[in-house]
């Protein structure tokens, strides 16, 4: 019987090589909030199965489970039977799409972004105070939860930059449209073109990016293919920083959480510790961390679509904070910021903050 | 399951403690066993009272009950094979309380093995049986199951570790066995009868575990073999020289290939590889049996015998042995994991008869498992979407437990009989003990109600 779906033909074997043993619902975040095993990795395979051997159909009844998931790969990370589950998820969501069953919340995302030049639909950009488009060395590229939500952490960002002396550019950028992917849809080749043909007219040979899904994005999607053909390099902050030394240290209590996108989807786990190294002598892990760190709750979707149980994953990701004793949670990444600090409790002393704002502010207090 | 029916289930538990929803229906069809049935609805109970009020209302209405913790299981216990209500224990997930003075800890049946350890961690205590799901297992699916371990010829089964229970049973009664103390001959020994019982005889929603102090030093080592006569012999002589390692672990040859096939260990391609673990509270104490350990290995004739110097080495060995389900899990599409047992010194004739069994039928199945209690756990590798292949495996597993039940063993040392092994109950059990079990059954649950279809209790 000749396959009906696009995850069909491409991830059959692994669907099937899923051996039920469930492990991964220790480590799944959306399992973890609600105790629903039709929610995890496994639940979401045994779906696609049933779809598969023709004994359920793909709609909207099983987009609970399919679109409520944070691709944070702690599964796949943990799966002995090493089924790649997010890029199985991504596809099906694609299927589901193409089937007309969508949440309304990414369809939402596919069709701002159809208008508009980033996800929040704001039509007038935050400037940050500094010209754009310039000839440069480098282009820091903030992402739209930087631009949009989190701009002061990313004015204090671009304060360091300058502290440092970096020589960089903004750009009129727009979104990498990476997301899409993530929720059923496609990277938007005119988005892509429009940021490609900003950062080549700068003259940089090196982008900044200051959100891990840009990150990925430009580096790992065919949309952006020419980005590497003109040997322009993309790294992340983090990777930036790793080389600089900073005057100023803290005796606070400080952890860091790994953001899903750079720690579990690119390795990149020692390059902040090392930053945070310099400036923080107390610094303590959470209990779950590096390839194992629980996931805020925001990927994939999810913040927009499942805001509840968005939120109730990062309310575990900081429980994790406080068991600690920390004062400072330190993270790489604008959305993490975001969804953390929206979940984050009265009670709860500690502070939220990207790495570079927190340097920049101790910068600050020095001076 | 019709609409009265559900309200009156609803107020019971409460709107957000039902599920009639597909995907909650799809993930209660099946554990990690290979079959599968749908349940009608699902129901996450959180007091012994509502459970009692659920089993009282399943009587009345005749609807099947099955209990679940997390659904590890491998041999279908909690696969509600008879539809009706599946009972999702994993919100009962408190500690109630840990006391290292009167060394127990009392828990609600939702707890992960894997968080009593971690709160008993800290305390320099632990809890023995830690079976291979234990990051993801509840406490009340190892009761359920007996769940055993890496640990067992050491420290036993989760059996020896239940000092209590309180249990609701199928009439909805609400009972407390067993008690407190460290011992007690009060009465007949129902704590017992309800561990291992696969969720058939009640619905137990409280533990009091003993637990103990947690060793704090451990010495490992491994020896390869060219035969198996020479790891038979190696295996006796370890248990019964006065040294009882905390770990005696086999991996068979195609288990070893597997494993070089996947990962960059380079184990030896020898016929089997034994790993032994020693622990202790002084390295002196553990090095003296290692070094025991040691010496019977060298008079087996031994290809290879290694002691491991480095936690980085130690860590590898481990690595290597627990890679062993994932990656013989890759090779074919399908695997059943057995877990026959026989008593020590049949452990060289069971694994000469394995690979017979292998070769008679064609099918490849690889063997590891726990040499230290005569444990083995025999993978059998498979396409389950080929009639030829499925043949093959259910003729192999028939000779495997007239093979296991011929050497004076069990068809089961730790994953229990469920759906998957009730076919093989009368094998072991002669027919005075099948009627007293199925009289047990209809004493406790005279209408079938709870988890019925499992363990050839119908017969």
């Amino acid at each position: 019987m000749e396959a009906k779906y696009e995850f069909e033909k491409k991830f059959r074997k692994q669907i099937l090589q899923c051996s039920r043993c469930g492990f991964c619902q220790a480590v799944c975040p959306v399992y973890g909030s609600t105790l629903r095993p039709g929610l995890n990795a496994r639940g979401k395979m045994l779906l696609l199965k049933e779809v598969m051997d023709g004994h359920l159909e793909l709609n909207d009844q099983l987009g609970e489970s399919l679109f409520q998931c944070t691709t944070c790969a702690s599964c796949f990370e943990n799966c002995p039977s090493g089924v790649e589950v997010p890029e199985i998820i991504k596809q099906a969501r694609k299927d589901m799409v193409n089937v007309g069953s969508c949440h309304p919340a990414f369809e939402g995302m596919h069709k701002v972004l159809q208008k508009h030049t980033n996800i929040y639909a704001e039509d007038e950009p935050e400037d940050f105070e500094r010209e754009r488009n310039q000839k440069a060395e480098y282009v820091y590229f903030i992402g739209c939860v930087g631009s949009y939500r989190e701009d002061e952490a990313t004015l204090e960002t671009l304060e360091l930059l300058d502290k440092l002396k970096v020589d960089y550019t903004l750009i009129d950028e727009v979104c990498c449209s990476g997301v899409l992917e993530d929720v059923g849809y496609n990277i938007h080749p005119e988005l892509a073109r429009k940021n490609m043909d900003l950062i080549f007219h700068t003259g940089a040979k090196t982008v900044i990016t200051g959100c891990p899904y840009c990150f990925r994005t430009f580096n790992n999607k065919p949309q952006y293919i020419q980005l590497k053909e003109k040997n322009i390099q993309v790294v992340h902050i983090t990777q930036f920083l790793q080389d600089f030394d900073f005057p100023v240290s803290t005796d606070l209590r400080v952890t860091y959480h790994d953001p899903c996108d750079l720690g579990r989807h690119c390795g990149i786990y020692e390059e902040p510790r090392k930053t945070i190294g310099k400036i923080a002598s107390n610094f303590v892990e959470m209990p779950d961390n590096h390839e194992g760190a629980l996931c805020c709750g925001a990927g994939g979707g999810v913040r927009g679509a499942f805001a509840k149980n968005s939120i109730a994953m990062a309310r575990r990701r900081l429980e994790q904070a406080e068991e600690v004793g920390a004062e400072i949670v330190l993270t790489e990444c604008n959305s993490c910021v975001h969804n953390l600090s929206n979940a984050k409790l009265r009670k709860q002393k500690f502070k939220i903050y990207n790495t570079t704002q927190f340097i920049n502010q101790l910068m600050e207090e020095a001076e | 399951m019709d609409e009265k029916l559900e309200q009156a289930v609803v107020d019971i538990v409460g709107k957000d403690n039902f599920t009639h929803n597909i995907i909650d229906l799809v993930s209660y069809s099946c554990d990690a066993s290979e079959h599968s049935h749908r349940p009608l609805c699902a129901v996450f109970p959180e007091t012994a009272e509502q459970i009692a009020h659920i089993m009282k209302l399943a009587n009345r209405e005749n609807i099947p009950v099955t209990p679940r913790g997390a659904g590890t299981g491998l041999s279908g216990m909690a696969v509600p094979i008879r539809s009706g209500m599946v009972l999702d224990l994993s919100r009962m997930n408190r500690i109630i309380k840990i006391s290292i003075e009167d060394r127990l800890a009392v828990v609600e049946p939702g707890v992960i093995y894997a968080t009593l350890e971690k709160a008993l961690a800290p305390k320099g205590f632990f809890f023995p049986p830690d079976p291979a799901s234990g990051k993801v297992s509840t406490l009340g699916g190892n009761v359920a199951t007996n769940a055993g371990g890496l640990k067992g010829a050491k420290y036993g089964t989760t059996r020896d570790y239940v000092l209590g229970l309180q249990v609701v049973l199928p009439d909805g009664r609400i009972m407390r066995t067993g008690s407190k103390a460290m011992k007690s001959v009060s009465g007949y020994d129902l704590t017992r009868l309800f561990v291992g019982s696969e969720g058939t005889l009640g619905v137990v929603t409280e533990i009091t575990f003993k637990i103990n102090p947690r060793p704090t030093a451990t010495s490992t080592a491994l020896a390869t073999f060219d035969n198996l006569e020479d790891t038979g012999n190696a295996i006796n002589q370890i248990m019964h020289s006065g040294v009882i390692p905390s770990a005696l672990e086999i991996l068979g040859r195609e288990t070893i290939a597997a494993i070089n096939q996947n990962t960059d260990l380079n184990l030896p391609e020898v016929e089997a590889m034994l790993l032994v673990e020693a622990d202790g509270y002084t390295r002196g104490e553990t090095e003296y049996q290692i070094q025991k350990v040691l010496g019977i290995f060298e008079a087996n004739h031994p290809r290879e015998v290694k002691q491991a110097k480095t936690d980085a080495e130690v860590t590898n060995l481990w690595a290597a042995r627990k890679s062993a389900y994932p990656v013989l899990s890759r090779i074919k599409p399908s695997s059943v994991l057995e877990d026959v047992t026989v008593p020590m010194t049949h452990i060289a004739d069971l694994l000469k008869g394995v690979q017979d069994i292998s070769k008679r039928h064609d099918i490849p199945i690889a063997t590891f498992g726990h040499a230290g209690d005569g444990n083995l756990h025999p993978q059998i590798l498979y396409d389950g979407y080929d009639p030829v292949q499925v043949e093959k495996k259910e003729k192999a597993i028939r000779d495997l437990f007239e093979l296991a039940i011929g050497l004076d063993g069990t068809l089961t040392g730790e994953h229990g009989i469920g759906l998957s092994k009730a076919p093989f109950m009368t094998l072991e059990h002669d027919p005075v003990a099948m009627d007293m079990m199925r009289t047990l059954k209809k004493t406790f649950d005279p209408n079938n109600i709870l988890n019925p279809g499992k363990m050839a209790l119908e017969g």
